[in-house]
């Protein structure tokens, strides 16, 4: 009798804890749960895809139905990045708060403004082209900063116990992001007007805010994986106009970008490659990706 | 057989203009799309879709979005040529729960079963020109119906999906001897997950309930008979299936690199109240690589064996037999897709048959067949499984 009623204890207590459970976010990309975790550390957060990958390209796989499944929040990019996966994962998942317009559902695309939209008409051929914009916004930390607020408030309205706390570290992270940004835009002063050689406009935002000069796209056409002929092409057009350096992302296919580099274009162009996004994911990862990338820059970029 | 109607071929002629004119997918979450796959075939493949020469695959037009908070509703129309003419059918028209709790979901209207692991894809998808012979042989190409559908997912980390279907079963035995009603009935089961970043896996059973009895056909119309992807060819009571897929891709990123192998297995028996235990069956194992952002090679095997019951007419009455035979087929294909709405396409197949009845059930097994594919989409299209 005694065993039995300790076995029941037990039991009763596993049941309350789990049904006690964290609040489990699941983000689409990594720097979502970045924000996330430096917003509501007591979170449970994954996130469906991490820097090595191109989020244009995920695959509903079942992991991720599963993780959707037990969400409470999703916090994606929208802007259709993920039109390729996410609603497959919606459709499968049978989870009514991350259903499109519930609030369990946060697109960051919603509340910041895109550079870039694609107007005109989009044919087949027109490559992988967002009508609404860029969507890659979260290399701008001062939009990162746009949508660490938005962010908040949804934490808030879904958690309104821990609405104190989050409020307190959302200011908090605020107040350290920007000096941040006043000084990662000192340190890359010297790196304005200077002229790149990209593929895919990944860090496009990157760009804009620093003021660098992407002169031509190791992709012919959004999407479309360089071919001779457009890297041909783009020899040619950096002999006449040399740039300073072929930047992309660790995600990309980096055998174009090599080639392109051993060419005797007037000099040799370093090959940076960067993470398109944090590589880990903590309430610091986004600070240190900014870090990183602008010393890789600042020492790389002659 | 239908002829081809005006109203269709204008619609898909000016689907493209519509769809690439404005962003009306964009401005909601409704999505408007339409994929058109043309084709060149050098010789028909046994139990095959595609006509030699050139020809129509399966083109659709697509319309899906929410209907209000709790439901979204998809449309499709399917157009393919057939012997020379175009023929176009309804392939989907269903409304889906989004806000059912504890993980369920419902669906009615017509749609595609999710038994097997290609049935409920799109066809324009598909790895390879033709579908597995087992889906060719046993289920009509893909077997869509009208039913009614509930499935639950699981709350576990690894993922679990149970599902039950309930469907007229006209698109599986399109005229039945006897029937009881719903004609089908299905329940299946889904799991899988990632064994690291690098490798998934998904694994499926399911079982298909047949209350529809096929008529067994006079030697004389058995012979030569072609069903092109309506109604299965080849019938029972119970169908039993297996599936697994495996992927690897290098840190997860399959943009670049992708290895996908591909297994399924069927299994019909009760295929006559006299047949004992002589039964249908299929598998099919598919690999392909993706070695570039833009392309990818890949290599199926695939078999087919079936018991085609059959009436005898030698001067004394009826009599039952039936004609066994089996049908191999290889297929080798490159793919060039430079970016998601493009797929160029060609393939080698190669078929053989074998058994007592092979020259009567298949009668031109394809000795060589060089096939081109070009499948290009319009407009928004829909997110793809796994």
């Amino acid at each position: 009798m005694r065993i039995a009623s300790k076995v029941f204890q037990a039991t009763l207590a596993v049941c309350l804890t789990t049904s006690a459970h964290a609040f489990s976010v699941f983000a689409c990309e990594p720097e979502w749960a970045a924000l996330t975790k430096a917003l509501f550390p007591e979170a449970e957060v994954v996130s469906a895809t991490t820097a090595q990958q191109d989020p244009h390209h995920i695959e509903a796989r079942p992991s991720l139905i599963a993780q959707l499944r037990r969400a409470d929040l999703a916090v994606c990019t929208g802007a259709s990045l993920e039109a390729g996966w996410l609603p497959m994962l919606q459709a499968r998942a049978g989870n009514a708060k991350v259903q499109n317009d519930q609030p369990g559902m946060f697109y960051a695309a919603e509340f910041v403004t895109l550079i870039d939209p694609h107007r005109g008409a989009i044919t087949p051929f027109s490559g992988d082209v967002h009508p609404e914009g860029n969507p890659h916004m979260h290399a701008d930390p001062r939009r990162v900063l746009q949508v660490a607020r938005a962010l908040a408030d949804r934490l808030m309205q879904l958690n309104p116990k821990a609405a104190p706390t989050i409020a307190a570290r959302h200011a908090e992270f605020h107040a350290s992001f920007s000096q941040k940004i006043a000084q990662w835009e000192r340190t890359a002063l010297p790196l304005k007007g200077r002229a790149v050689v990209t593929q895919h406009a990944s860090l496009g935002y990157l760009w804009q805010w620093l003021q660098l000069k992407p002169v031509a796209d190791l992709e012919p056409k959004p999407g479309m994986p360089p071919t001779p002929g457009h890297l041909e092409r783009l020899r040619t057009q950096l002999n006449q106009s040399p740039a300073s350096a072929i930047i992309i992302a660790q995600h990309h296919d980096k055998r174009a970008a090599q080639w392109l580099a051993q060419q005797d274009i007037g000099k040799t162009l370093p090959l940076i490659i960067l993470p398109a996004t944090v590589t880990e994911i903590s309430p610091e990862a986004l600070a240190a990706w900014f870090d990183s990338i602008i010393t890789t820059l600042t020492t790389q970029i002659k | 057989m239908r002829r081809p109607r005006l109203p269709i071929v204008a619609a898909v002629a000016l689907a493209p203009l519509v769809f690439s004119s404005t962003s009306l997918a964009q401005s909601s979450d409704w999505q408007v799309g339409a994929v058109l796959d043309a084709g060149h075939t050098t010789k028909n493949l046994e139990l095959g879709a595609r006509d030699k020469g050139l020809e129509l695959g399966h083109s659709d037009l697509l319309i899906r979005g929410p209907l209000g908070k709790h439901f979204s509703a998809e449309a499709s129309l399917a157009v393919h040529t057939a012997d020379g003419r175009l023929e176009h059918h309804t392939e989907s028209l269903w409304v889906q729960t989004r806000t059912l709790p504890a993980g369920l979901q419902a669906r009615a209207g017509r749609f595609s079963s999710q038994i097997g692991y290609l049935n409920e894809q799109h066809p324009h998808a598909d790895d390879f020109t033709e579908r597995p012979l087992l889906y060719r042989g046993l289920l009509g190409g893909h077997w869509f119906d009208d039913g009614l559908r509930l499935n639950w997912t699981a709350p576990t980390p690894i993922f679990l999906r149970v599902g039950v279907e309930a469907f007229s079963g006209k698109q599986l035995v399109k005229e039945a001897q006897r029937q009881q009603s719903p004609g089908a009935r299905t329940v299946s089961i889904k799991t899988g997950a990632d064994l690291n970043e690098r490798h998934s896996w998904q694994a499926g059973l399911s079982y298909l309930n047949n209350r529809r009895e096929a008529p067994v056909p006079e030697h004389e119309e058995a012979e030569g008979e072609h069903d092109h992807a309506h109604g299965a060819a080849f019938t029972g009571k119970h169908l039993r299936m297996a599936d697994l897929v495996y992927k690897w891709a290098p840190d997860g990123n399959m943009k670049n690199q992708q290895v996908r192998l591909i297994w399924e297995h069927a299994r019909f028996s009760g295929i006559h109240p006299e047949a004992g235990s002589r039964r249908h069956q299929g598998s099919a194992l598919s690999a392909i690589w993706r070695f570039h952002p833009a392309w990818e090679i890949g290599a199926r095997t695939d078999r087919l064996s079936v018991n085609r019951p059959e009436l005898h007419d030698e001067g004394a009455g009826p009599e039952l037999e039936f004609a066994a035979a089996k049908l191999r087929e290889h297929a080798l294909m490159l793919a060039y897709k430079p970016n998601h709405m493009q797929t160029w396409r060609v393939q080698l197949s190669r078929q053989k048959a074998f058994g007592d009845a092979a020259t009567e059930v298949f009668p031109q097994p394809a000795h060589t067949s060089l096939q081109f594919q070009l499948v290009i989409g319009f407009g928004a299209h829909g997110a793809h499984s796994f």
